[in-house]
């Protein structure tokens, strides 16, 4: 009575019954059939590696750049809704040159949150799903993101102030800036795959 | 298309890289994406079977790995937790692909039919007809192709297996079995049923 197919394979992979192995020790046709699924074996492991016909880190890249550019999308949305809590609460407990100032402020950082997000509308109408992008504007798009999500970080560390000041203002100039550049780059694209 | 370079996940990557891209760092990003791009897509082209699906898995499983990176503990090997996570994205593409019953249905068919054609009902095959490995590996169940693959290549046991595709080690042990079996009616036709079965 010879070993089952699963017995074999129990036995060539060291995980066997003591009885099946005995068997396999005194059963030339069982020894011969292990030794056959060793060779198979390595035979699978020498198979030749195979890759994709064409290069996908480009196309890669752009799905990092677009996953990055929903994830700016969404901190946007509660970073902005948080600024919008201080400078409300501000308005309404500041008083004298001091409240001057801060209304100043105020109606900066109001005014630079609206271009925000704008500029954010803009690059949702641009980047559309399953986009061509070449290499180097993928790249340029993960180094403008990459500012962005630094930028977004200290906002968010910002948020739980009481009042805004002139370095926040500062901050969100600088966002505007950047998302302008994307868009820029947005665009360029998408004049030049003439869509 | 044949690629420089084994299969292997034995690839070493060098910490400062794995730091850099945890940063975002583009050029440790490609660095990571052109060390591991052989070896996910091979895995991932043996368990899908199709080189659209292989295609898919290599930039879900970068996706992956880029937003995942800076969960990874480095209490394991870098390139074995890329192949966990290569191995996972493909075996769930074979639960969509089973939700598409007709082409598990073609490729068990396909299986069947190089079986018959070479089972000794046919005239006695040439070499030029002869199957290679390859192409029988590739004609095995989506299955039994990905046991046999996770557990002879990739050395991954049974109940690691098991734990990925969500059975018992018996249903591995038996998967594994069923796709040595088909191979040897393949590969070795004339062999007829085997000492062993």
């Amino acid at each position: 009575m010879h070993l089952s197919l699963e017995q074999l394979l129990a036995v060539r992979d060291g995980e066997a019954a003591p009885g099946d192995i005995a068997h396999v020790a005194t059963c030339a046709a069982c020894a011969a059939e292990v030794a056959r699924l060793r060779s198979l074996r390595a035979a699978l492991a020498e198979l030749p590696a195979e890759g994709p016909e064409r290069d996908l880190w480009p196309a890669t890249r752009a799905r990092l750049a677009a996953q990055r550019g929903s994830r700016r999308l969404a901190r946007a949305g509660w970073i902005a809704a948080a600024m919008a809590a201080m400078v409300t609460l501000v308005v309404g407990v500041r008083g004298g040159l001091e409240a001057w100032r801060e209304a100043r402020t105020v109606h900066e950082v109001r005014t630079l949150i609206g271009q925000s997000q704008r500029l954010e509308r803009a690059l949702q109408a641009l980047e559309a799903p399953g986009r061509v992008v070449s290499g180097r504007a993928a790249g340029t798009i993960v180094e403008i993101e990459d500012h962005i999500a630094s930028i977004d970080a200290q906002l968010a560390h910002r948020g739980g102030e009481s009042a805004p000041t002139p370095d926040l203002v500062s901050l969100w100039q600088e966002r505007v800036r950047l998302l302008a550049a994307l868009v820029n780059v947005e665009s360029t694209r998408v004049a030049y795959v003439g869509l | 298309m044949p690629v420089v370079g084994g299969h292997s996940f034995a690839v070493t990557v060098d910490e400062l890289v794995v730091a850099r891209a945890r940063k975002g760092d583009a050029a440790a990003l490609e660095a990571l994406y052109r060390a591991f791009e052989g070896p996910v897509y091979t895995l991932a082209r043996r368990l899908t079977g199709t080189r659209h699906d292989a295609e898919d898995v290599l930039q879900e499983t970068f996706l992956e790995l880029v937003r995942s990176v800076g969960r990874f503990r480095g209490d394991g090997s870098f390139a074995g937790w890329v192949r966990k996570v290569a191995a996972s994205k493909a075996l769930q593409r074979l639960r969509k692909q089973a939700s598409r019953p007709t082409e598990a249905a073609l490729s068990e068919e396909l299986a069947d039919g190089v079986e018959a054609s070479l089972s000794g009902r046919s005239p006695i095959a040439t070499a030029a007809e002869r199957v290679d490995l390859r192409t029988a590996v590739e004609g095995l169940s989506p299955t039994a192709r990905s046991v046999l693959w996770l557990h002879d290549v990739e050395g991954y046991s049974h109940e690691e297996i098991a734990a990925m595709v969500g059975k018992t080690p018996s249903f591995s042990k038996s998967q594994l079995a069923r796709a040595h079996a088909r191979l040897r009616a393949i590969l070795a036709p004339t062999a007829g049923e085997g000492p062993c079965t």
